[in-house]
This record gives C-alpha cells, structure tokens and sequence, in this order.
C-alpha cells in the first residue's frame, strides 16, 4: 500500500534468515520464469543496442541538495508563463504532468505516445521516457522533431539537453523502415529514400533484395500511401453518446480551475497549434499522399533480413497490408451489429490500424475493461485466419464464447485445440489454442500431431496473443517459429516493466500501442469502482510463538491459517452474504484452501479439479442464488471470467507479486449493473496476518494499483465481529487443535500450489518435486532483478537532525 | 516442609519507560493567564482596558452574558440567582463559565448579609471594561497620526512585509537564514535569538556554544500555522521582557491595542514612553508592525498583530485573506505517498524536508514521497502524527479541496494516507505496560505449578516460565496470591 518500506526485524532471525530477507527485498515477481536456463546469446537476440540506453542514468552526476534529493534547478529554467503549461521534464527522463491543467487532455494523450506512465493518481502523473516507448511512438508515426518540439511547448522549463539528446538517439534511426506484406510479395519500405539507400549498402541486405526486371534498375519503387484506408470498427457509437464523452474532460477540467476564467483564455497558442498540427497530420497519414520508396525482398529471407536490420539499428516495423492480400482467403465473419465499441476501445484499434494496415504490437487495458472485444474486433477488421493463443482450458472456452457473441462467427468457423477439447480444423477460420498445447515439446496424440501439422502450414492473418505478459520470452520466440503469421496483437492489463524480459517483447510483437488509465475509466463507469482494503489479523500467541521459532516453509502456513485471519475471513463472507453479494476467496496455498472452504462448507476449484466440475462450480455461482461464496486457487488468476463477482478476499498470495495483486483485482473489476448510487460496487479484500512476513509483501503487491491511483484502506479491526458469536474458532481449546493441525502438516501442504509454467513445475510429477530454490523465488525473485530506483540515500537525513541532539 | 518465604518479589517500575519526551505546549491566552499570573497581577493587567477588552472577548459565550449581565449592577449578586439564569440543560457549561471567571479573577465570592454567598465583579476589570464599553477615561485606542501620509501603503504591502519579516526569524530557526541568500534573509536580533532559546525552540550547543541547534520543540513549532507561531512567540518575548526592564502590563496591553486597530491604516508612536519604543522596535522586527525609518513616529499594525488574539483569525478572512490562503495552498499529497510541493522557498522545503523523503527539486516544484523511514524519522524528532498531517491539510493545494471525496469528508488529503501516517505512529506505540510483581526462587517444581494454577485461575497471572520457576502476577492481584501462598505452605505444601 505504500511506499517501499524496508521491514527490518531482528527477532528469531539468524543471520542467514536476514540475508535471505534482503534478497528478497531486492526481488519480486514479473513473470512466470522459464525452467531452462537461458543463454545469453538468445537473451539479447533480436533486441537493438539502442534499446538498451537508459535515460535514468543520465543525471548521475547531478549534485543532491541538502536533503538527498536530485537538484535539478540549474539544469533548467522556468519559462515566464509556466501556469499555463502542464510538464516538467527532469533529466532522468521522467515526466510530471499536472492533471488539472486546461491542456491536460493534449499533454495526456501526447505523453501516452512517447511515455510510460509510472503513477497516474488523482492530481499530478508521472511518466517515464524509455528507449522502448520512444520506439512506439515513432511507429505509430511520430516524427522526433515533432517529439521534441511538443515536449518544448509543454514544458513548464527549458528541457535538460540530455533528454533531447535522448530522444534523438532513441528515435532518429527506428521506425524509419517498415516491412510490408503487399500483394504477396514482401516489400521494405520508407518514406525515407536515404535511410534505404544506407541498408542497401549493407552486403547482407543486398544479397536479400529480389529484382523481378531488369527495367527496373537499381532505383526504388515509388509509391503512396493509398487514401482509403479509414478503418471502420464495427457499429459506431451514436454522436450523441460520443459528444458528452468527449465534452467531459474539458468541463471537468473548466471546473477544477473556478475563478480562472479569464485564465482559461490562457492557455498559450503555441500549444493549441501544434496540437492540431500533430492532430491533422495523423489523419493526414490516413488519407493521404504519403510518398513512400520500397524495395522487394525474397521471402525466405525474410528473417535474415529482419535480424540484420536490428544488428544496423533500423529495426522493421511489421505493417500488414491486408486488404491487397489475395493469397490468403478472406474468412466470413463481421462484427454483431449489437458490438458498440467504447471510445478507449476504438482509440486503441485505431492506433493499430491507423493507416489502413494491421500494425503489431500490444494493448495495455484494465481486467474487465473489455479486452475480448478488442481482439475480436481486431479479427473481424483482418478477416483472415485468426489464431488466438491463450493461458488455460477455461479461458479458450470463455474466447470461444465471446467470438460467438460479438462476431458472425459459429461453431463451423471457431476450431478449440486443447488436451480435453479437439476440433477439427479443416476449414475453420478462427483456431482457439493454449501456450502449453504449442509449445508442447512430448509425444502428442495421433489427432494433436496432425492438427499441428495443419497449424504449421498456415499463413495466418493475425494472431491474437492474450495474457501476453504471462509467456517468457523463450517461450514466446518458441510459439514464433512454429507459426507463421503477419500481424501479431498482444492483449494484457499489467505489462509490468522492470524486467528487461518483458521489455523485450516491444521487440518480438510490436510496440505498446496503447494503455489506458485506469482511473479514468473507473470515473466513467466502464470497470467497477472498487474500494480495496487491507484486514489486519493478529497473530494469536500461540500461533505467533510457534511462527518466531519454526523454520521457514512453515512459516507461510501458520500466518494463513492464523485463527484472526479465518474469523475475519469468515465475518466478511456472512456479511456480504447477507448483502446478496457474489464473493471469491483466494489462497494460494491449498492446504488452507481446503481447509477454509471445508470448514465453511463452500465449494473450491484448485488445480486437480477436472474442467467439468470448474465449470459446474462456475455456472453454479453465476445462476444458483444459493451458492455465493466459491474458493479458487491461484488456477484462477487470469482469464477466469466472472462477470458477477463483486467481493474479492486474498487470504494466502504469491509472495509479493504485483502482477497477481492486479489480476486478481481484475476478477471483480467489469462494470456493474445497478449500483451507481453507491460510492464502491466492488470490494476487495486482502487479510494479513500483523507482524509476519505478509505484511511485508502485501505492501509490495499492492505498489502497482497504488501507482494506478488506487488506494488501501486499512482496516484494524472489523466492526461487530467481536460480538458475533457464530464465528468459527472461538475457544483456545479449537484454536489450540487448529494449530496441532497447521504442525502435522507435510512440507508439501506447506507451499503453493503449482501450476503449469510455473518454477518447480513437473507435469504428471505429483507433487514429489521439492523446490530447491531460495527463499527469494517464493517472492518471485526467480524471474527478475528488482531495479529499486531509489537512490542509495539511508544515510542522508535531513540536515535539521543532524544538528539536532535531542 | 519447613519451607520460608519461597517467595521473593520485586515491584516492577516500568514507568520512566513510557515517560513521553517533553513537547511543544501551546497555550492560548486564557490558559496564559490561569497559568503564569497571580490574582495580584492579573488585578495590575486589568488596570489596562486593551487587555479587559480581549479577556472578555475570549470569554466562553456565557460568561460573556454573566459579565454583561451584571456589569451595571453595583453590589454583589447571589450565586443562586447567577445560577438560575441557565437552563438545566446547560448546567454544566454554565459551571465552565463560572470557573473561567473565577480563575480569571473577573469576578470573587463575597459574602452579602443573610449569609448567602454573591458574585462580585473586579472593581479594576468592571472599571475598565466600562470604559471600553461606553467611553470616557483616558482614551486607551491607539491614537491615529494627525496629518495624512504621503506615501500610504496598501494592504498588501504589509502582507508581504510581515511574512517577509516573520519569515526571517524562522529561516534562522532552520538554519537557512544566511547561506542561501535568498531575499529574506537579514540576520535576526541578539533579543530575538534570546527569545528562542528562552522558549526552548533552539538551544546551544553543549561543546560549542556559539553553534545554536534548533530543539524538539522547534520542530514542532515549526509546523504550527503562523498565527499560532506568532502568538507562542509572542507569549515567550512576554516573559522576558521583565528581564529587559520593560513592563508586562503595558506591553500586553499595547499588544492588544495592536489587534484591536484596523488593518492598513497608520498610527502615531507619539506620547509612547521610550519602554513602549523599545518595545515597537521589536515588534517591527517581527513583522507585526511596519515602520518606515526607526525615528519615524507613524508606524502600520499588520495582519500578525491583528490575528494574535483573534480565535479565528484563519476563518475570518476578507477576500484579499481568502486569495492569500489560495496562495498559500501548495502541497499536493496523493494516494501513492507522493508528496507534491509548489515552492522553492528554501523554509518550506525544509519544514517538508522533516518528514518526507525529497526526490527532485525542479525551479518551482519539489517531488517528494513519504516513506515509512521517513515518517518514523521524523516521529523519532518529536513530531507527531497529527502535526505531519494538519501540515499537509493547511498547506494543501487549492485542487486537493475539489476533489470528490474531500468535498465529501472534512479533510482534504487521501484518507489512506492520512490512516497510515496515524499507523506508522501507533506502531510505535505498541508495547502495553502491565505492573505487576515477580514471584521466583521456589525450592519445589510443585509449589510453583501450585502457585501458578492458582494465579491462573484467578486470572491474574501475567506470565510464567516453568524452567526457571517464574512468574508474574498483576499488582492488584499480589495480595491474593500472597495469602494463597502462606496459607498454602502453613498447611505444609
């Protein structure tokens, strides 16, 4: 919940327990980690050196003041009617944008362009410049001295030299060049005739290049951009929705600045020009005239081209003219007319397909906010063959489902290939698959063999990659050599960034292209409002005593099955029962998941559970108005759609995972019906036990939703809860046999429960495998090296205390 | 068994442990008052109608009418009839009120024949606030200067002035008075420096005395809101001035002459005696008057002096205040701990410097987080949570007050944070002190599971450890266990 802490405790803790807290500290959880280990040459592979520039560096030798902090006031100057302008802009490359100022909306939408956000909260943004982000907003058609010419306009100061010379770096040589499937025949392209020259005196490039006559010579193909390339998505919204939306943020804004009438007047002109510039010139790009030079290259050397091309530092950006392609069949399917896109949802996809080609790359959207849609949306506007990867059997059912409802799309067309579900795939237009089934390295079955066959003689149209941020790099670059398709979208909601493995995604799908605020879109209704809340439970005694002195592996078991924390669990589950409330409760660890859930009696799904009982409970808990409350394991993070939940408690997590903190939110996060009145329809709940370990990491999980502009309230103590009387676990003499219970426990029952990609995850090896790794891989530490980009300033106090002696 | 006293105990003093560490005591005048004047001296300040006039405009409310009431009315008055001027359901502030003036020494209990015991006023407190009320005496209002300035300055000017000037005195508290040579930077007085370390704001060094360190105290001075610095500081200079050989009264009584004037117009120094000079001059040091050259003898009160006895001084604002406070709102505090500060005022910084970790200093804007480190840090100086967070609240940014949900709750900074600055406090504080009395050296393994079932049972054991054969038992049940025990080992275990 709150900022970095460092939770030092010196009780019961040996040496060797503090060093491995430290690590842990230094580490927490991105990715699901790749078993094998990775070479280094693959690590780097296919990701320009630019990319590995980092403006956080660049302020290193800028002198602290007296209080620790970076003093960046002789680097720049205030410009004489800053009021008016919205940025600062520190050397570091990060970005600080007043959200109530009256160019909000152009600042906000330029910075999402160049920028990553790293905390959006309710008044003043933070956003981050990286080579990665810079690379995004040139394909999408930024130009640099447009970047930096903006960025000067906004900026409340001159800009530090080192970020524009940063943003030069990042931006003059990529997104220059594009590869473009047209008319079957592979074609590099840019509007940039010299940039062309330069890769065509490489030799290994030349080699590349296909000459079909003779007539045509050394010199370029000419060409435009051809103008009817507006892109239609579906049903549009009728104008008069679309106009309040697009009325409200600026009244909002008018109202945050009352009294500054006169003032509003003010926003300076230099910033209004230049944003309809880069406005009109973006729809310029649709229309328009664009001239453009190309060279053809041979197919099968496609890939030595691609790969030569990031070595010179002009990676290709991946553009599929799908419209001129007519080797591949067109498939039937059209969006419902029922589908009305939401405005974030027709940005991001218009930002995909902006220029009338399918672009690659990744949409960052809430949980809840509608991310099926988009990809289905997405698939209709292609219209040729689709693929879409996913992370578990359920979820395949549930893309299943959505493409039925959304799309024109019927059974003959939707073809599912998992363990439990094969369809055939002759024929089918849209092929719905898991991670696992194609990266699958064991013997298959006879069926899987040949559907894979089939799957790796097809050009697919677009592959649709949801979850993205789940698969490792390693796996991914698997899943890309097996298939062959021209454009790729990535769909998540936490594309968390400090692990360079992610990062390098940019490289392997596509750009970011788009990410929304979650805020806003909980302020307009489209995920629900959620009041997040922190329970504490004290630690009996008795299970504190025995928590101080056992080893480590126990340690987890007791702090969840603390006695305060089942009671507590129990009085939230009765009371939003009686409010008519739909609730999950989540544990990771299953021993007290069983444990819970038999106890209360309520039905659970962990990992054994067959996909027919999972989908049992699931359509019990969405119809039967008897059944309210379910208890899931972590196999129900992601992709577990379940629209009527509206309670979330987390007795037991993984570590201090912020990206599961985020998914779990997302179950209770799509927008309910009925409930406007109140100021929170949804809740979630995260019980820890005080003093142990968890409180430690639940601070840490919850970093990312802080930074989203949530906020925890903490609860210390649950109203009523003492004089309730039908609570479990009332006596000593219960909580005494509780414990003896927690103590008899195996090694085993003490950890996570698995699950497929996961560390320490053997399929078919029941659960004999012992985890070897350190403490650390339980905080997720396995995965990523933890940046704390804060500076190393525990010795720097403010210099009032070191004077003072008191 | 011929076993003795088995038991040997020793009473647990654990309470120089929990002594909280000394902190910043901010009276209000009344307290002032109660406190440091004797009934002799409070008669010798009611000889002042100035100082009459505030007294009873700090009364509570039903004082007020007693003291009206019988304001007129020459001889005692019964305390059954005072009494009964009040409901029922008033009594007990009625009761307050009749103790303030009692405290106060406004009013005494005489006897009136028939043994019935009467409220009297002060002759000296009926006398002078008459002659506020109605006039006549010695004219006590400052008098204005006979011929208009030619110059005159507008309110505004003093504004400034005066927060430059008070300012000062707080950079030298900070210690940045004179090494960033900013604008408000003059040096302060030897008096003002003495005044501080009378208070206890700062202290000298003890290896060094010319270094003086800001104390405790002063931190917490420091995030008191002006008119509340004015006034502490003020009540400090009050109690040195007998040493400087002025006097209390008159200077009192000058100070609120001082607030009673009006804001923007001059008033002439002429007739002052050269105590009362002295006394102007440090007053025009402070910022609370402006004085254009020190010989001049037309001098403006500014809005310091006015507010110092005003309650209400924040709320009472006209509409240039109201602009002022706009301006002065300039922390912005989100829900993710980041602390947003519009200033590059170098006093400001510093005061948000004690408990948030700075990250960047642009030209007009400091990112700041706070941290629990942080936090701590600055609890460990002696600041409390409710200082840290009143800070943020009057400092807050005009925007944090449009928020929806500050519109909705009273405070205007983020619910969590707030709870969670409370909490870094509290779990400061969680040790619970529970006396009670040792009971060890016992000879048999029995005797001690005896003694202890039986403290148990009563449930007044604290705790026990079989190994070493001890226990603790509650104080107040010692002497249970006590006569347990010798009537335990008389029947010979």
């Amino acid at each position: 919940m709150g900022p970095p802490k460092k939770y030092k405790k010196e009780r019961g803790a040996g040496d060797k327990f503090a060093k491995k807290r430290r690590a842990e500290d230094e580490a927490f959880t991105q990715l699901v980690e790749d078993n094998d280990s990775m070479d280094n040459a693959s690590e780097s592979d296919g990701v320009p050196g630019a990319a590995s520039k980092n403006a956080e560096t660049n302020d290193e030798n800028i002198n602290t003041d007296e209080y620790g902090a970076k003093d960046y006031r002789a680097q720049m100057q205030l410009r004489a009617d800053h009021t008016n302008r919205p940025l600062w802009v520190a050397p570091n490359g990060h970005v600080f944008l007043e959200s109530f100022s009256p160019v909000y909306k152009h600042a906000h939408d330029f910075l999402i362009a160049i920028s990553e956000p790293v905390c959006r909260p309710e008044h003043i943004h933070e956003y981050k410049l990286t080579a990665y982000s810079l690379y995004a907003a040139v394909s999408v058609g930024l130009q640099t001295h447009d970047i930096v010419e903006y960025l000067k306009r906004l900026s409340k100061t001159s800009i530090p030299e080192g970020i524009l010379e940063f943003i030069r770096l990042c931006t003059l040589s990529y997104g220059k060049v594009k590869l473009v499937l047209k008319h079957n025949k592979y074609f590099i392209e840019s509007p940039h005739p010299e940039v062309l020259q330069k890769l065509l005196k490489d030799p290994v490039i030349q080699k590349c290049r296909l000459i079909r006559s003779e007539a045509e010579g050394e010199a370029f193909i000419q060409g435009t951009l051809d103008g009817k390339a507006i892109t239609q998505f579906g049903t549009k919204l009728p104008t008069a929705t679309d106009k309040p939306a697009e009325e409200t943020p600026t009244t909002s804004t008018a109202a945050a600045a009352p009294g500054t009438d006169g003032a509003a007047a003010a926003v300076p002109d230099d910033i209004t020009d230049f944003y309809e510039k880069i406005d009109k010139e973006e729809e310029d790009e649709d229309e328009a005239n664009l001239k453009t030079v190309s060279f053809e290259v041979a197919q099968e050397k496609i890939e030595l081209i691609q790969k030569r091309c990031i070595e010179i530092e002009h990676p290709l950006l991946a553009e599929y003219d799908f419209r001129n392609d007519t080797v591949n069949q067109d498939i039937n399917i059209d969006l419902k007319p029922a589908a009305v896109l939401r405005p974030y949802q027709e940005k991001s996809l218009r930002k995909m397909f902006g220029n009338g080609r399918a672009r690659s790359g990744v949409i960052v959207l809430p949980c809840g906010a509608g991310k099926s849609l988009v990809g289905v949306t997405a698939c209709c506007t292609v219209r040729k063959r689709a693929l879409v990867l996913c992370n578990s059997g359920v979820s395949v059912e549930q893309w299943k489902q959505q493409f039925k409802m959304w799309s024109t799309a019927d059974d003959s067309m939707i073809c599912r290939f998992t363990s439990e579900a094969k369809d055939k795939p002759m024929g089918c237009g849209i092929l719905v698959t898991t991670y696992s089934m194609i990266t699958h390295t064991q013997k298959r079955s006879w069926e899987a063999e040949q559907t894979m066959r089939w799957l790796q003689e097809q050009e697919w149209g677009i592959m649709v990659l949801d979850e993205v941020h789940t698969i490792p790099a390693k796996m991914f670059r698997r899943v890309l050599t097996i298939v062959q398709s021209h454009c790729k979208l990535g769909l998540t909601a936490t594309l968390l960034r400090e692990d360079d493995k992610i990062a390098d995604l940019n490289f392997l799908i596509g750009p970011k292209l788009y990410e929304a605020n979650w805020l806003e879109l909980q302020k307009k209704g489209y995920i629900a409002r959620v009041q997040c809340a922190e329970v504490w439970c004290p630690m009996s005694p008795e299970f504190y005593r025995e928590y101080l002195t056992t080893k480590t592996s126990k340690k987890m078991l007791l702090y969840v099955m603390n006695p305060s924390k089942f009671r507590s669990c129990q009085f939230l589950i009765k009371y939003h029962e009686q409010r008519g409330d739909k609730t999950i409760v989540f544990s990771d660890n299953v021993f007290a998941l069983k444990h819970y859930a038999i106890k209360m009696n309520k039905p659970f799904i962990y990992g054994p559970t067959s996909q027919n009982e999972r989908i049992q409970i699931l359509q019990n808990f969405k119809f039967n108005a008897k059944v309210n409350t379910i208890f899931v394991s972590k196999v129900a993070d992601t992709s577990f759609d379940l629209p009527e939940a509206n309670v979330l408690i987390q007795i037991s997590s993984h570590g201090g995972s912020r990206r599961q903190e985020a998914q779990r939110l997302g179950r209770i996060l799509r927008a309910k019906k009925g409930a406007i009145a109140e100021e929170y329809n949804a809740f979630f709940y995260t019980l820890v036990s005080q003093d142990t370990m968890e409180m430690s990491y639940s601070r840490k999980r919850q970093r990312f939703l802080v930074n989203q502009g949530y906020s925890y309230k903490v609860i210390t103590h649950l109203k009523g809860m003492d004089t309730s009387t039908e609570l479990m676990y009332n006596t000593q003499e219960e909580q005494g046999q509780l414990l003896q219970l927690v103590l008899s426990a195996s090694d085993l029952d003490c950890e996570d429960e698995r699950v497929p990609g996961e560390p320490g995850y053997r399929p078919g090896g029941s659960g004999t495998t012992k985890r070897t790794g350190a403490l650390s891989s339980m905080s997720g530490g396995d995965d990523a090296i933890y940046y704390e980009h804060r500076r190393k300033n525990t010795g720097s106090v403010h210099p009032l205390f070191k004077k003072f002696r008191g | 068994m011929a076993d003795t006293k088995s038991g040997r105990y020793s009473s647990n003093a654990i309470s120089p442990l929990v002594q909280s560490p000394e902190n910043l005591e901010c009276k209000n005048f009344q307290d002032y008052l109660r406190t440091r004047q004797t009934p002799e001296s409070l008669e010798k300040l009611y000889n002042h109608p100035p100082i009459c006039l505030a007294v009873f405009r700090e009364l509570p409310e039903i004082a007020r009418q007693f003291v009206i009431r019988i304001l007129f009315v020459d001889q005692p008055v019964p305390q059954a009839v005072v009494s009964s001027w009040g409901a029922q359901r008033i009594a007990k502030e009625q009761e307050e009120a009749t103790n303030c003036l009692t405290a106060l020494n406004v009013w005494r209990v005489t006897a009136i024949p028939g043994g019935l015991s009467a409220w009297e006023l002060s002759p000296t407190f009926k006398k002078s606030v008459r002659q506020v009320l109605l006039g006549g005496g010695k004219p006590w209002a400052m008098s204005s200067t006979t011929e208009k300035d030619s110059k005159p300055r507008d309110i505004a000017f003093l504004d400034s002035y005066a927060m430059s000037r008070w300012r000062c005195v707080l950079h030298y508290m900070v210690g940045t008075g004179g090494r960033n040579g900013g604008p408000d930077t003059d040096a302060i007085s030897p008096d003002a420096v003495r005044i501080l370390l009378h208070a206890n704001l700062m202290k000298r060094d003890e290896r060094d005395h010319h270094t003086i360190t800001i104390t405790r105290q002063g931190f917490q001075f420091l995030l008191l809101d002006t008119r509340a610095q004015v006034w502490h500081f003020m009540l400090q200079y009050l109690e040195t001035c007998e040493e400087r050989g002025i006097s209390l009264p008159e200077c009192l009584s000058m100070l609120f002459q001082l607030s009673f004037s009006t804001l923007g117009r001059d008033y002439s120094s002429v007739g002052m005696n050269s105590q009362m000079l002295t006394f102007l001059q440090h007053l025009r040091e402070f910022g609370l008057v402006f004085q254009r050259r020190r010989k001049e003898n037309r001098f403006y009160p500014t809005r310091l002096a006015l507010n110092v006895t005003n309650k209400n001084g924040a709320e009472a604002s006209t509409t240039a205040d109201e602009e002022r406070m706009q301006e002065r709102g300039y922390i912005v505090v989100e829900t993710n701990y980041r602390v947003y500060a519009y200033t590059d005022s170098p006093l400001q910084v510093a005061v948000l410097g004690l408990f948030t970790e700075l990250l960047y200093r642009f030209p007009n804007l400091v990112v700041g987080v706070l941290t629990r480190d942080s936090v701590r840090q600055a609890l460990r100086g002696g600041i409390t949570a409710e200082q840290i967070v009143s800070y943020l609240e009057q400092y807050a940014h005009p925007n944090m007050k449009l928020v929806e949900s500050a519109i909705q709750s009273k405070s205007c900074l983020p619910p969590t944070v707030v709870d969670q600055i409370k909490l870094w406090e509290l779990e400061r504080n969680r040790f619970t002190y529970t006396e009670g009395v040792v009971y060890n050296h016992f000879l048999s393994q029995n005797d001690f599971v005896t003694l202890r079932d039986y403290a148990q049972s009563i449930h007044m054991l604290v705790w026990q450890n079989e190994r070493t054969r001890t226990m603790v038992v509650q104080k107040n049940g010692h002497d249970d266990v006590k006569r347990y025990w010798k009537k335990y080992s008389k029947s010979g275990g």
